[in-house]
């Protein structure tokens, strides 16, 4: 083929990936709503496609397999099998199967393993008994024409590209090199009868047919595989020639009749049509280079400050002007560059329904999952790295927080249990909960596992919510029972770790009886963010505008009123300060002039009293690399437009550390405080 | 990207195994090996970073990468260095235990020369009496007849053993995952 088939083979492989993905929704779909013909349709448009590309890259045990599946859904789209829930259960079996075909071809492996070969059997088995008794007979024996050679057969083909053959990007020359690949081809006579005048000629249209001799040992349904990818808009026919080769060709306008090919044609271009806007909406790039633009337009940011910076020290308004305009222009950059790593979270979230729906069979649970804000958007490194995380929490909800049926009846519940995934956006970050219908977390097994552990000392007190979050230490499990699932101890903390590196908190809340709600915090983006400036003696800090609520200049009254309590009176409201430049250990004398910046994150409020309020700035997070990973209170830094670097205050962790100090001084007075009071 | 201090590149790009940087620090003598020494730029505009070790001077900006800078003085346990006119950062590529590469600045006191010293000159480290630890020390090599404390640079700048001295400095304080 003239494409680099490399290259196709991978395209081909995301794509089935996706398309099996979306085959899975659809029968999920299917198995909620049995009589949803969309879905029936989207299901057989998955594995038509699949079948189709994998039989252009001569990927047999795929085609093979497909083609059965196919059938299935072929009778099930004209009513001729009941959709049910063995059936569902079998087509997503096999579509898992499919996923492993295409697995084997990934990693270029030889074949696949015994096991896997059984399963197969077993699914063709299940298969064909919903197959009819014709197809049950095509479907198998397709392979094993191919594989016995027959001898040589002399085939005629007919084709006629559609107009649109080159727009869908097709190249009919690939077809007959192909076909060359698979026997010999005798001749070729291209039909140029359908060709405009040459006015009316257009160059991206294709007018051509061929009448193509092919002697090959393929079979009738091996050479009609080839052209599955163009079978929507072009006219195949295929026939076997008894002899007499070379007289066959015919004049070329008389196409060979073969009505039963032609009867499924228009279907399929009515399905297809389908899909087709959708493919034109989306422009597929690689992560790599979307990176690669963004880090590019970070140092643009900062370089356009630094311009700024300049512009405004000299006194040339036409330059301050032009500077100011560039920098409107970059800061849209920015925000577009950024939303091209923005993707709903839907997607995450909906493969979990599959999840859910294993899971709750095999726990002999009946399992509801509600799914709400699949739109929130957040950066894709994000969405890429909370699957795992959220699957742990998804099958430790239906292990140990949803009771089963007749627990449940017995504490007055319906016997059917909900588990619910929401998202929602909340002051800069997202938040992601995941919440239970179950008996909520047993809070003196919790202790008592705690103290067994030794991570409690015996007798200290503890909050509900504290309790409840030791379930993220390490190696702590309250299960009873080892499943399969879960019980190990293995996971919680896993999952606080992933996702404290990705910047974001978790936090637990349960209620005895009536369930739990995971509640997981994260950041929109990684890359960059809207930030505060301030400044405390030389140095310059961060804080991420999104928590920043207002700022307030501290009086000297005040200030010293402050000093002595600790805390601010704004508008009526206690208003906890934290002095950072105490906190930070700078040395010297505070500035004559003080400001606070009250912060807000989740549900707590602090003020930062910081030297000088340096105004807004949009800023590139450079990580601070291994050596600061101990780090707490700071997140990154960035680089000015003065080319010096500035620390990006992390404010949930500097909040939560000051509040651990506070505790340690009040618990042991005696000890030195680093903390200002 | 504002303005970045000049670089002075190592003049000597030759690959010889042999060749070291000399540089002064605290009035002694030491030498590292050139193949590891990315530049060697003015010491200027650093950031301070809170709540680090006394060895972590902080970070500069080196042409739009944020790289931390020690000083190689408070990191021998030392006082850390005064800054003067011929202070000098020496960007080194470390690695990570895991493989990661990143640069660090070393902060010494001025550069002397790059020198070729064979290595019939250098001597084993002697177990103790250098003043620094012993694992810092790849050997003594003889130069104009004094000797020259040669540095393992993968032990004084071990990362991981860097970062979790920061944590325990910060752990007696904070304890974080206690609760």
């Amino acid at each position: 083929m003239s494409i680099n088939l490399d290259q196709a083979q991978q395209t081909f492989i995301v794509e089935a990936r996706e398309l099996l993905q979306a085959m899975e929704q659809s029968l999920l779909q299917l198995e909620s709503e049995p009589g949803d013909q969309n879905a029936i349709g989207a299901v057989f448009r998955a594995a038509h496609t699949i079948k189709g590309s994998a039989g252009l890259f001569g990927l047999e045990p795929i085609v093979s397999f497909t083609h059965i599946v196919e059938d299935v859904l072929d009778r099930l789209r004209d009513a001729s099998v009941a959709v049910d829930a063995t059936l569902i259960a079998v087509l997503l079996k096999s579509g898992d199967h499919m996923l492993e075909l295409i697995d084997v071809v990934a990693s270029r492996g030889e074949a696949l393993q015994t096991p896997a070969l059984e399963r197969e059997a077993a699914l063709r088995q299940a298969l064909s008994a919903y197959q009819g008794a014709d197809h049950a007979v095509a479907g198998v024996p397709m392979t094993s024409v191919v594989n016995d050679t027959q001898g040589d057969v002399l085939w005629h083909l007919s084709l006629r590209f559609g107009v649109d053959v080159f727009r869908n990007g097709m190249d009919p020359l690939s077809f007959l090199r192909y076909l060359d690949t698979l026997g010999r081809i005798l001749q070729v006579t291209t039909l140029t009868d359908r060709l405009p005048a040459l006015d009316s000629w257009d160059a991206e249209s294709c007018y051509l047919g061929f009448e193509i001799d092919l002697r090959s040992a393929a079979s009738h349904a091996t050479l009609n595989e080839v052209f599955d990818f163009v079978r929507d808009d072009c006219e195949v026919h295929i026939s076997a020639v008894d002899d007499t080769p070379f007289e066959t060709a015919p004049g070329g306008t008389e196409l060979v009749a073969q009505p039963e090919q032609l009867a499924p044609a228009p279907q399929r271009v009515a399905t297809n049509s389908e899909a087709k806007p959708r493919d034109g909406n989306y422009v597929r790039v690689n992560a790599d280079k979307l990176d690669e633009l963004i880090n590019l337009v970070g140092e643009l940011v900062i370089a356009s400050a630094g311009a700024s910076l300049l512009a405004r020290s000299c006194t040339n308004d036409p330059l301050q002007e032009a500077t100011s305009t560039v920098s409107g222009l970059v800061e849209e950059i920015l925000d577009g560059a950024l939303h091209l790593r923005m993707i709903p979270i839907g997607d995450t979230f909906n493969r979990f329904r599959r999840v859910v729906r294993d899971v709750s069979q095999e726990l002999g649970k009946d399992i509801d999952l509600l799914i709400s804000g699949a739109e929130t958007e957040l950066d894709k490194t994000v969405v890429e790295k909370i699957g795992d995380p959220l699957m742990h929490l998804l099958r430790n909800a239906m292990d140990h927080g949803i009771e089963n049926a007749t627990a449940r009846r017995e504490a007055g519940k319906p016997s059917k249990g909900h588990l619910s995934l929401n998202a929602y956006h909340d002051s800069g970050s997202i938040v992601i909960e995941i919440a239970d219908d179950g008996a909520g977390l047993n809070r003196e097994r919790i202790l008592a596992k705690a103290q067994e552990r030794g991570l409690v000392a015996t007798g200290a007190q503890l909050t509900d919510q504290e309790i409840y979050n030791l379930i993220f230490e390490p190696g702590f499990s309250t299960a009873e029972a080892v499943t399969n699932l879960s019980g190990r101890g293995v996971g919680m903390d896993v999952v606080k770790r992933n996702i404290t590196l990705l910047r974001g908190t978790v936090d637990l809340d349960s209620r005895p009886g009536q369930g739990t709600v995971v509640r997981i915090r994260l950041p929109l983006t990684l890359a960059i963010i809207n930030g505060f400036l301030v400044g405390i003696d030389q140095s310059t800090y961060v804080i991420p505008l999104d928590m920043v609520q207002e700022c307030i200049e501290l009086d000297e009254p005040q200030r010293q009123s402050s000093r002595d309590q600790g805390y601010l009176d704004l508008r009526g409201e206690v208003l906890p300060l934290v002095d950072l430049r105490e906190h930070f250990s700078h040395e010297g004398p505070p500035a004559r002039r003080q400001n606070v910046v009250v912060v807000r994150y989740a549900e707590h409020k602090a003020g930062l009293v910081v030297d000088d309020l340096l105004g807004e700035f949009q800023t590139v997070i450079k990580p601070l690399g291994k050596l600061f990973g101990a780090l707490r209170g700071i997140s990154g830094s960035t680089i000015l437009g003065s080319g010096a670097v500035a620390l990006i205050l992390d404010v949930p962790a500097l909040l939560s550390q000051i509040v651990q100090l506070e505790a340690r001084t009040a618990q042991a007075p005696q000890s030195p405080s680093v903390v200002v009071r | 990207m504002g303005a970045v201090t000049p670089s002075r590149h190592t003049a000597v790009m030759a690959d010889e195994d042999a060749q070291y940087l000399t540089f002064m620090l605290g009035g002694e003598m030491f030498a590292i090996g050139i193949l590891g020494i990315k530049e060697i730029i003015e010491y200027g505009s650093l950031t301070v970073v809170p709540m680090m070790p006394a060895f972590v001077r902080g970070v500069i900006n080196l042409r739009g990468a944020v790289v931390p800078v020690v000083d190689l003085s408070a990191r021998f346990g030392r006082q850390n260095s005064a800054i003067t006119r011929r202070s000098c950062v020496v960007i080194i590529e470390a690695r990570a235990d895991d493989g990661q590469p990143q640069d660090i600045g070393l902060l010494v006191d001025t550069v002397s020369a790059v020198q070729e010293i064979p290595a019939a000159q250098i001597e084993p480290p002697p177990s103790f009496g250098a003043r620094i630890r012993a694992d810092f020390i790849s050997g003594m090599a003889k130069v104009e007849g004094k000797f020259v404390i040669v540095l393992e640079v993968d032990k004084v700048l071990s990362i991981d053993e860097m970062s979790s001295l920061a944590e325990a400095g910060q752990m007696p304080a904070l304890d974080a995952d206690a609760r």
